[in-house]
């Protein structure tokens, strides 16, 4: 079933054109018996042009530059979960480049974000990436200080000090909203609101995930040997899946993955596990689909017997497996997702740097940051998230298990190993991607047009914002 | 040197997730009791010496709640700056329902 495509894919309009005799994504997702609601099946793929995309964005320190006055300046970015800041005087310091904030909880239902420096030397008010509990930030120096709704509280020796007002003297902000559990930072007063740079049809998706009910059960960060937009568009679509990762492609639906687009700032794919490639058709049957099958949160099904039922398919039997053991071990109630929603990858991007999976069994949030000292290496981090058991006992937020350049996603403890070897096999392709486009004769990349349009998606939202050199 | 096991409180007086200071032979010392397990180390913090006491506990770790530092409560060692130096550490034991440290 393997064939190229030929002629009559070359007749459609440009971007029209699917894997010949595979059942589309939706297809496969009706034939499940819990069915999917409305936000998964739903397409919104959309042409955006076939031409390379210059590649002087991931090999010159100039472009992070612009990147980082231009673009980290002006974008919505999830700094940190409301469950790292739960109680009033709780903080949260988040970093991008050299911009440093302190995310906190002011009052019960305010959150705010202050801008990671003393008003009067400068000295950093709480180091970076921490967080902890106060009733004040006050400077390690000279023992400046302030409340936590940022009006000064302190300042030694005031009589030396007549040019400054205390009661004007506040920490500057930065914009806060908040949204399915996560702290959105902007520094750009002129920004649009959240709800409209993501826009009514992808916060329609987001609100019904409902991700503030969960809590961060796995937390790990490791450093990406590239680019932060080659990292990330490293992870925006199932192509690659056949060559980089085998061990997977029996179980996906790789080639015949959805992907769509939402306004400006979100696009997604959705890829269907359970089901054969199309790669494979007519190699493996459903009991080698059902004992391949590989979950980013496997640890609920333990060494199980992997049964496939007399006529049974291999994604309908995970499932229900999957729903039962899943709930049993974690102490929470599946009965109103689907069997989609259980199994399948569903992979959204918010521009610029985050990935939202809503899943069950692949239940991750990615962020990439740029970093600061090398625009060739990415800071990377998975979070994976679950249900807050029935109990209602919201567990901490893990502690990140922080990875050196050296180590494997495999030792990070807490995930899942298979799920660790899928991103070791990302992080190789990496190393050789970045050196490959600094050798290269040609300097641009070549990019499909529907598997490959969250890539020109996303690139064409940075050369919005980055804009043209000078 | 460490001394001789002295009472530091009822275990009745910490219960889960909470935290406790006391003067013990003339040292500040912190019990925390959190995640089902019992530590007790400086009450103070090695970077400017303020009172550890109000820090916040999570995952066997106290944030100094003045400028952020924060200490492994197992080993005492400082995690990140503003502090580059642990705190101590103190062996603890629990007989007749009383939180005894050696200090």
């Amino acid at each position: 079933m393997n064939k190229p495509i030929g002629t009559e894919a070359q007749n459609l309009a440009r971007g029209a054109a699917r894997y010949p005799g595979a059942p589309s994504t939706q297809e496969i997702i009706a034939s499940d018996r819990v069915k999917a609601p409305g936000w998964v099946c739903s397409e919104s793929y959309e042409f955006l042009g076939d031409e390379d995309i210059s590649t002087d964005r991931y090999t010159e320190a100039a472009y992070a530059e612009r990147e980082f006055e231009r673009l980290w300046t002006r974008t919505w970015q999830f700094a940190c979960r409301e469950e790292h800041i739960p109680e009033v005087g709780d903080y949260h310091v988040y970093d991008i480049g050299r911009h440093s904030f302190i995310v906190t909880r002011v009052a019960a239902n305010e959150v705010r974000a202050y801008y990671n420096a003393c008003l009067h030397r400068g000295t950093k008010l709480r180091a970076s990436g921490t967080e902890g509990n106060t009733t004040e930030f006050k400077c390690s120096f000279h023992g400046w200080s302030w409340n936590l709704d940022g009006s000064q509280k302190e300042l030694l020796c005031p009589w030396d000090f007549p040019h400054v007002d205390i009661a004007t003297n506040k920490l500057p902000q930065v914009r806060v909203e908040l949204l399915g559990g996560f702290v959105f930072i902007n520094m750009d007063p002129d920004a649009p609101t959240l709800a409209d740079y993501i826009g009514p049809a992808a916060m329609a998706h987001i609100r019904e995930w409902k991700l503030e009910d969960r809590y961060i059960y796995c937390h790990v960060a490791k450093r990406l040997p590239a680019n932060w937009k080659l990292s990330i568009a490293a992870f925006m679509e199932a192509y690659h899946v056949l060559d980089t990762h085998p061990q997977v492609s029996v179980t996906n639906a790789d080639a015949n993955s959805q992907y769509d687009v939402y306004g400006e700032h979100v696009n997604r794919f959705i890829s269907p596990l359970g089901v054969l490639s199309p790669h494979h058709y007519g190699k493996y049957t459903e009991q080698d689909i059902m004992d391949q099958f590989t979950l980013g949160d496997s640890s609920a099904l333990g060494d199980a017997t992997r049964t496939l039922p007399e006529g049974g398919t291999a994604r309908q039997a995970m499932a229900d497996m999957f729903r039962g053991m899943f709930e049993k071990a974690t102490n929470t109630d599946l009965g109103g997702v689907s069997d989609a929603e259980l199994l399948d990858c569903f992979s959204y991007t918010l521009f610029p740097n985050i990935f939202l999976f809503p899943g069950i069994s692949l239940p991750m949030v990615y962020r990439f940051r740029p970093d600061p000292r090398d625009h060739r290496w990415t800071l990377y981090e998975v979070l994976f998230l679950r249900p807050v058991p029935l109990d209602g006992k919201r567990p901490y937020p893990a502690e990140p298990v922080r990875l050196t350049d050296e180590q494997s996603f495999t030792e990070a403890e807490g995930m899942d190993p298979g799920f660790g070897a899928i991103l070791d096999q990302d992080t190789d392709n990496l190393i050789l991607q970045q050196e490959g486009i600094e050798a290269s004769a040609k300097r641009g990349l070549t990019l499909g047009n529907y598997q490959e349009i969250r890539i020109r998606h996303f690139e064409r939202a940075v050369d919005r914002y980055v804009g043209t050199k000078g | 040197m460490s001394g001789e096991f002295t009472r530091f409180c009822k275990v009745s007086e910490l219960p889960p997730e909470s935290k406790k200071a006391a003067k013990l032979n003339n040292t500040w010392v912190l019990v925390c009791h959190t995640d089902g397990r019992l530590f007790a180390v400086s009450g103070v913090c090695s970077h400017q010496v303020k009172p550890l006491v109000n820090g916040r506990v999570r995952h066997c770790m106290i944030t100094c709640p003045v400028h952020g530092a924060r200490f492994n409560l197992e080993t005492g060692a400082a995690l990140n700056l503003p502090a580059t130096q642990p705190i101590a550490t103190y062996e603890l034991r629990v007989v007749d329902d009383w939180i005894e440290v050696r200090v």
